[in-house]
């Protein structure tokens, strides 16, 4: 080997080394639970409950993925985790994008104080209004619907979409929108001719951030509806979990399915993701 | 249509695009928390808002000795999150931060943890420490260590519920930190070591002051996410093995939605929303003090 003089944030063999074996420990504590639950969902009843426990199942076995996945109500409850996360992605992002883009270009009286109002409401934990918008639901008559939760959702997602978006917005010259103008467009057809199109990047981490939490979320879909025809998936995997107490296999094939398409889709779409779920609270 | 006739319609533009977006928040956010403020004064009757009682509900509610309790568990389950989560994303942040191969992919595979919901974490969480059929368990007897049900022990589920948080958690501050880091030219640390700053001087000196600032943020962040989460304690302990992990967020889920006593869960949640905003308020004296020094 050369010695070489060594440049200033160049590292020693033994940084290179030590480095690459602390992110090894942290990787092994980032995925082994996964991993762990993975390995359990893939075995036969009886190894499950094998003393000591196998790293990998002996017999693999997707008999737990058809009892608790491949099950009408499991089936169910990811039909109505998809259409309320497609519902409130089309109410949030539309109302988020119009208020985003009234608040970058034009200048108003309050435009400030009202952004402000808005983002006031992130300090607002879900915890904290979960029993008025229970008892208001149902006084009102939505308790129990997929509409009562895709209004709550769309509402927490807003003020986020609305930073998130107007970072994109103030990207685009605002010099292109009036030049379609000129040629005798709306302003908020400008918007939507000549902007738009150019927001999808922005568009494609809003929504990644509206599959996110709604996917992942738990509390409201568990306070704001009652029966089994509402659950959204984290839900269902809650009852999966009281109802049949420890079915280790199942529950942990269920649990399994909640993870997989967002590690796909994350996969796919890192820098979208990345953006989304930061809020664009960081540049670049 | 005259010109005169147009000109208030396009003044209201902005506002009648912004009003939509503006109403749907305000409905959902602020109207309930003024609702919760008002119910914390009542004794109410599941959904009536019953009779007036003044502040006995926050008494019921923090000034008890299982409320207490409870108040000093959300801090240490908060505390216990931030002192392993932040140092270990921080920590990532700046290892990923350096010239080695393969960091994207490692970048990758650590964010899985923050894409998992609570729920499936704290169900992932539970069957790893079971006692009986998991993994570690079996690692520590190996070791000679017998490991009781972690989650029904009043030393270990504590700590079992801050290792799960932190696990969810340290993603969000290592991808934060990673940004920031990368938006400081290399130069800039280069022409330190340059001048003979050791790594240590660049770090204080250059590095770390340049991003207090997202620092703070995703200090915020993960505090409130962790002071207000449900979801992984009601599902990994219950808020037992006899209250030793009841937290207040816990609380006002199972006043309200359990026992159905509103005006109490209310008075937690008032509770609860104070200190959010205490918690915001004191990062935020710190952020600008430092600012101005």
């Amino acid at each position: 080997m050369t010695t070489r003089r060594k440049r200033p944030g160049q590292l020693t063999r033994l940084e290179t080394v030590s480095a690459y074996a602390t992110l090894a420990i942290v990787l092994i504590f980032a995925l082994f639970p996964i991993f762990w639950g993975l390995s359990t969902s893939l075995k036969m009843p009886l190894d499950i409950h094998r003393v000591p426990p196998t790293w990998l199942p002996p017999t693999v076995t997707l008999q737990n993925y058809a009892t608790a996945v491949f099950d009408a109500r499991f089936l169910g409850y990811l039909t109505n985790t998809i259409f309320v996360v497609f519902t409130s992605l089309i109410l949030s992002t539309t109302l988020a994008l119009h208020a985003a883009w009234a608040t970058v270009r034009f200048n108003f009286t309050g435009r400030e104080g009202l952004l402000l109002l808005m983002w006031a409401t992130i300090m607002i934990p879900g915890i904290a209004v979960i029993v008025p918008l229970y008892t208001v639901s149902v006084d009102i008559g939505i308790h129990d619907t997929l509409w009562v939760l895709i209004i709550v959702y769309s509402a927490w997602l807003v003020p986020t979409l609305v930073w998130l978006l107007r970072g994109f917005i103030a990207a685009i010259p605002a010099e292109l929108e009036e030049a379609a103008r000129i040629d005798g467009c709306s302003r908020i057809g400008a918007f939507w001719r000549v902007s738009v199109p150019l927001l999808k990047p922005g568009l494609l981490a809003a929504g990644v951030l509206v599959f996110v939490m709604v996917w992942n979320e738990f509390l409201i879909g568990y306070s704001l509806t009652l029966s089994d025809g509402n659950r959204m998936i984290q839900v269902g995997i809650y009852y999966f979990m009281t109802e049949t107490g420890v079915e280790y296999g199942p529950l942990m094939a269920a649990a399994l399915a909640a993870i997989v398409p967002i590690v796909v889709l994350y996969a796919l779409l890192q820098r979208a993701f990345v953006q989304g779920l930061t809020g664009g609270a960081v540049k670049g | 249509m005259s010109a005169i006739s147009k000109r208030p319609v396009k003044l209201l533009q902005p506002y009648f695009w912004l009003a939509p977006a503006l109403v749907l928040v305000v409905a959902v956010s602020f109207w309930p928390l003024a609702y919760a403020l008002i119910q914390s004064l009542y004794r109410s009757n599941y959904l009536d808002l019953g009779t007036f009682t003044g502040f006995s509900n926050f008494q019921r509610f923090l000034f008890s000795e299982a409320g207490l309790l409870r108040a000093w568990n959300s801090f240490v389950l908060t505390a216990g999150t931030i002192a392993i989560a932040m140092p270990l994303g921080f920590a990532l942040a700046l290892l990923l931060n350096l010239p080695l191969r393969g960091r994207n992919l490692i970048r990758t595979l650590l964010i899985v943890p923050w894409l998992v919901s609570n729920t499936v974490a704290a169900l992932l969480w539970a069957w790893l420490l079971n006692a009986q059929f998991g993994p570690v368990a079996e690692t520590l007897s190996h070791m000679g260590v017998v490991m009781s049900n972690v989650l029904t022990s009043q030393t270990w589920a504590m700590p079992a519920l801050i290792v799960c948080n932190a696990w969810g958690s340290f993603p969000l501050v290592m991808v934060f930190m990673l940004s920031a880091l990368q938006t400081i030219p290399k130069e800039v640390r280069e022409a330190a070591r340059m001048d003979g700053a050791s790594r240590w001087q660049v770090f204080s000196k250059v590095t770390f002051p340049l991003i207090r600032n997202t620092t703070l943020v995703t200090a915020v962040l993960t505090t409130l996410h962790c002071f207000n989460g449900v979801t992984i304690v009601l599902i990994m302990t219950g808020g037992g093995p006899l209250d030793a992990t009841d937290i207040m967020a816990l609380r006002v889920f199972e006043e309200g939605f359990k026992l159905h006593r509103m005006g109490i869960a209310s008075a937690g949640a008032v509770i609860i929303f104070a200190i959010n905003v205490l918690f915001t308020v004191a990062y935020m004296r710190v952020l600008k003090s430092e600012h101005s020094a």
